[in-house]
């Protein structure tokens, strides 16, 4: 739901006359949305901002970032950072991929899906403080 | 074409970015959830140019990571999903200063990444950089925290405005906006 929600955002933002770019690391769900520019990471979801312990590489990130931000000719530009996770691309197989759980994961995660729903809707009905 | 073989060269048929669509949609109906999720969708997109140079332009930013909330259970590194730590409002904060904001309450990949280094997620202090060297104007004096709802009416309706009231009041020219 993140991409999609900062997608939306940066729409709205854009379409009342604030530039936007999106740093993502889910290019299909941004595009999907419509954004005006994203700079999209090919590594695992969490890391849109660069690479772990690695400055350089953070550092590179933004300013890539700011660049598209600066340079896009049109809405819809996506700019993909040359920067590899890795050279063995084996850890896309593995996020959310039901062909890789057994059938008692399957069902513990079920669980854990349900149990998590339920804590997540008594956090909104909560009082909230103001922010 | 060569029978079964492949040119040299060519990246694995694996290589190209995950269709996280497709693999969350399996993902549930796998687990036994009825109805796919309907992901928002725009035949067309708004586009505003800067209207000028980048090193002028006060600069917004935009986070879906969560202030941690002590007693809230595991917020990493490492943690597992936790929706406890998850927020329901559009929040601010100033720039000025450090703040510990994680991720458990997001679907990131828990296999390959820990949130261990919150630069990965929440480009702060490198922007800080960005407007001391003069890349940027400046940071707008604070950023803002955008809750993520699986409703998009709350998101659009409610949170895109707030966002956007929250942007005008800092004056800011440009945002950039960092996704979990």
């Amino acid at each position: 739901m993140c991409h999609q929600t900062v997608s939306l955002a940066a729409r709205h933002l854009e379409e009342n006359g604030i530039a936007t770019i999106v740093m993502g690391c889910a290019k299909d769900i941004v595009e999907y949305c419509g954004v005006p520019r994203l700079l999209f990471s090919d590594f695992p979801l969490g890391n849109a901002a660069g690479r772990p312990k690695d400055p350089p590489s953070q550092a590179f990130t933004l300013e890539l970032a700011l660049r598209v931000l600066e340079s896009a000719p049109a809405p819809r530009t996506t700019v993909q950072s040359p920067l590899r996770w890795s050279t063995d691309p084996s850890w896309k197989l593995d996020y959310s991929n039901i062909e890789r759980l057994s059938p008692e994961e399957i069902q513990r995660r079920r669980q854990e899906f349900d149990r998590q729903k339920e804590i997540a809707k008594t956090v909104r009905d909560a009082p909230r403080a103001a922010n | 074409m060569s029978e079964g073989g492949e040119y040299p060269g060519f990246a694995p048929e694996h290589d190209p970015p995950i269709h996280y669509m497709r693999r969350i949609r399996g993902y549930y109906q796998g687990l036994g959830y009825g109805a796919p999720y309907r992901w928002a969708h725009y035949a067309e997109v708004p586009f505003q140019p800067l209207e000028k140079p980048l090193a002028e332009c006060r600069v917004a930013l935009i986070t879906t990571a969560a202030p941690y909330q002590p007693g809230k259970g595991d917020q990493g590194p490492g943690a597992p999903y936790n929706a406890a730590a998850k927020f329901y409002t559009v929040y601010s904060a100033d720039t000025a200063v450090d703040h510990d904001l994680r991720i458990s309450h997001v679907g990131i990949d828990r296999v390959h990444t820990s949130a261990e280094d919150s630069n990965t997620w929440f480009p702060l202090p490198q922007l800080r950089r960005c407007a001391a060297k003069g890349r940027i104007g400046e940071i707008t004096p604070r950023f803002h925290g955008a809750p993520t709802n699986r409703s998009h009416r709350t998101t659009i309706e409610r949170d895109c405005p707030e966002l956007l009231a929250r942007c005008r009041a800092d004056g800011a020219d440009a945002a950039i906006l960092v996704a979990n």
